[in-house]
């Protein structure tokens, strides 16, 4: 047995050898090239990934990206022709478990060596380091970490309300609205009507109840807390916010409605992180708004972790894996990611990065400190709205129930937490 | 002798059919084209329908699994709901509105020319646009509510757009708006090829105009009529962009149509073999429609050749 274990190593070794010096000259010969396809074309996405395609140029390669607009599911459709055609792109976003379920579809690229060199792997949470290498290999490389249960506060709303407390519990919470609304805020709660938001509102609602729960109910699947007593107070967290928001809204998108928020017209917003680089790309000031971390009832950061990421599909072309290996390299170089992140509004990846210097928000910061603390109290957990707790089809059925929910305000919240667990159940 | 008889027709027919070659080009290499991508695809999404396809298509058999999760979901059931209801209040009042359309068209009236273009317009209008500007004007808080309540009017209420039970009518409204102009030309064409001598005949006898148009004009009208239905209610079936821009099947899944559910299977799901399990569905619905159409067509050739 050691004979065979030195034979391969040996083996590996001489091959490695052999084909590190033809690596480097091909490395040399060829300009590096990546093809990228992700969704962001317009706004704060679509300036940081062009940001980044710039550094790519500036390190000699060749950028060729083509976003396709719209949600991930239109973004992956691409991807879909593209991989049945066998002519997958050398790049393209894809995040969460969607990672490990596409993976098996198409050949990965092996970035373990890249990974190593940089030193990353020790700079990453834990969880999120496991949704990129679900084979045990790193094949995807994660771009910047947003919580999606943040609070963007309107300041004119709060004047309203004679309230300057940022609240910390879901009863703090609720006193605040009501607060705006007795105040004269039409909408305490700011909204959009996509069902992604909806599905924000029930995780950050059940996560802020109980993360516990929420890892077993969401994350795991488990039928006993499906079907536990945090579900049902989920849920009816969830009728309260219902019963603030705008009902107008029909199936806008949230930012259709920042103005009103900003004006006090909308009080409290329950949105990821981006919401910030999209208020600022819209030209509002950060003295319009305060970002703190959602409501959690046992005062400590409860993180739903969202980040997008990169996966590296296998090429032959060695000028795509020449511009593969560089593309990896920028991903987790921290001056890059702290260029992404201070574009859209982003916390980076690495948790080295110091966030204390300028072009950095206070939102960022406290983002930061909310994502380490929740870290060492095992309070943060994967999104559900934003595909990283489940795989589409998953996250669909249960979006389902909730967005109902929502809309359906004779629908009781026993009802709904029996539904949900229906709806897991079909479609394991 | 007996050669050159034969051969100088067969040449004759050469030179005829390289003379008909464009003529041939032109029909029948598109069509068979088309027809190859029709029967090709039908047949590769019913395939689809019967595999454990999830991601990419894969090979396999699952028997009928993926219908019954289909029809079992909750999506597909207010699906069928709202397409019931859509397909016939969409199909009957927009031949209504149609027809009296056409009707006060055709009474020679001033402009009538510039009033066609108008009622015709919107079949112009791509069905998103449409969408999009109806959730708009429907929208409580921006459009007729809005402006109504503006001119004074304050306890006026006009939010079906985000009322679960009304939502599916704005779909019906948008979708009238769009396609009534299209029944009006073909009746207004009826109503144009009507037999003067006929209608001569009839002012004779001392009709007046609401019993010519009953007894006389109308009767005449009813292939059309067929005609428009029929086509109303494809388009009916296969309804999507119309509803994902104005509602997007919201509010929650209240507006959910087949055609919605398929895609949200196929691409928001990525459960390929499910989504194909709901277009063959569709598919049969749609047949369902067609058939008797076609078999009503066929009878009427029958008669027609026999008489």
């Amino acid at each position: 047995m050691p004979i065979t274990t030195t034979r391969r190593q040996l083996l590996a070794g001489s091959a490695a050898a052999l084909a590190l010096p033809a690596f480097a000259r091909a490395q040399s010969a060829v300009k590096p090239r990546l093809t990228a396809i992700s969704q962001w074309s317009a706004g704060s996405d679509g300036a940081a990934i062009t940001a980044l395609g710039k550094k790519f140029e500036e390190k000699g390669g060749v950028w060729q990206h083509s976003p396709v607009p719209g949600f991930t599911t239109e973004m992956m459709n691409k991807l879909r022709a593209q991989i049945m055609a066998g002519d997958p792109p050398a790049c393209s976003q894809l995040k969460g478990p969607e990672i490990a379920a596409w993976s098996k579809i198409a050949p990965t690229v092996d970035l373990d060596a890249v990974v190593a060199a940089a030193g990353y792997e020790k700079v990453v949470a834990p969880d999120l380091a496991k949704l990129h290498k679900p084979g045990g290999k790193w094949i995807a490389l994660p771009l910047q970490i947003y919580s999606t249960n943040m609070l963007f506060l309107s300041k004119r709303a709060m004047d309203k309300a004679k309230a300057d407390k940022i609240p910390v519990t879901w009863a703090e919470f609720n006193d605040l609205a009501e607060k705006m609304k007795a105040g004269g805020v039409p909408y305490p709660i700011a909204n959009g009507g996509t069902r992604a938001d909806d599905g924000q509102k029930f995780e950050a609602a059940l996560a802020g109840i109980s993360p516990t729960a929420y890892r077993a109910a969401i994350m795991n699947l488990d039928k006993k807390a499906l079907e536990g007593p945090e579900i049902k107070a989920a849920f009816v967290q969830v009728r309260k916010i219902a019963d603030w928001m705008d009902p107008n809204v029909g199936a806008q998108h949230f930012s259709t409605n920042l103005k009103r928020f900003v004006d006090g017209d909308m009080g409290v917003m329950i949105m990821g992180g981006w919401a910030q680089g999209v208020l600022r790309n819209a030209g509002f000031k950060f003295e319009d708004f305060i970002i703190a971390p959602g409501p959690s009832d046992n005062s400590k950061p409860v993180f739903l972790l969202n980040a997008d990421a990169f996966i590296f599909w296998q090429r032959k072309e060695p000028d795509l894996q020449a511009g593969q290996t560089l593309m990896a390299q920028l991903v987790m170089d921290p001056a890059i990611q702290t260029m992404y992140s201070q574009i859209t509004g982003s916390i980076p990846v690495r948790t080295d990065v110091d966030l204390s210097g300028e072009g950095w928000s206070d939102g960022q910061r406290r983002t930061a400190a909310a994502l380490k603390d929740a870290i060492a109290s095992n309070q943060a957990v994967l999104s559900l709205a934003h595909n990283m707790a489940q795989e589409n089809g998953m996250t669909a059925a249960i979006i389902d129930v909730i967005t109902e929910y929502v809309k359906n305000k004779t629908i009781k919240p026993e009802q709904a937490a029996i539904r949900l667990a229906d709806a897991v159940e079909s479609s394991r | 002798m007996t050669i050159a008889v034969s051969t100088t027709p067969s040449r004759r027919a050469a030179a005829d059919w390289v003379r008909r070659l464009p003529e041939y080009l032109t029909i029948w290499v598109p069509l068979l084209l088309s027809a190859a991508h029709l029967i090709a695809f039908t047949l590769w999404t019913i395939w689809m329908s019967f595999t454990p396809s999830t991601l990419v298509p894969v090979a396999g058999w699952v028997g009928l699994r993926n219908y019954s999760a289909v029809a079992a979901s909750r999506n597909w059931q207010i699906a069928l709901d709202n397409l019931l209801l859509f397909g016939s209040a969409f199909v009957l009042l927009s031949l209504a509105t149609g027809l009296i359309l056409a009707i006060l068209l055709d009474q020679r009236i001033r402009g009538e020319n510039l009033l066609r273009s108008i009622f015709l317009y919107p079949l112009a209008v791509s069905f998103v646009v449409t969408g999009t500007v109806w959730s708009w004007l429907l929208n409580p808080g921006l459009g007729i509510q809005k402006l109504v309540r503006d001119l004074g009017w304050t306890s006026f209420r006009f939010d079906w757009l985000i009322d679960r039970d009304m939502a599916i009518w704005t779909i019906v409204i948008a979708a009238i708006w769009q396609s009534s102009g299209f029944a009006m030309a073909l009746f207004l064409a009826g109503l144009r090829s009507v037999d003067a001598d006929l209608i001569k005949a009839a002012q004779i006898d001392g009709a007046g105009p609401i019993r010519m148009y009953r007894r006389v004009i109308l009767p005449t009208l009813w292939p059309i009529t067929i005609t428009v239905i029929v086509i109303q209610l494809q388009f009916a079936i296969s309804t999507f962009d119309l509803v994902r821009a104005l509602t997007n099947g919201g509010p929650g899944i209240a507006t959910q149509l087949p055609a919605l559910v398929v895609y949200d299977l196929m691409f928001q799901r990525s459960l390929l073999g499910r989504g194909a399990a709901a277009a063959v569905l569709m598919l049969l619905i749609l047949l369902a429609v067609l058939l008797p159409y076609a078999a009503w067509r066929y009878v009427q050739r029958r008669r027609a050749i026999h008489a």
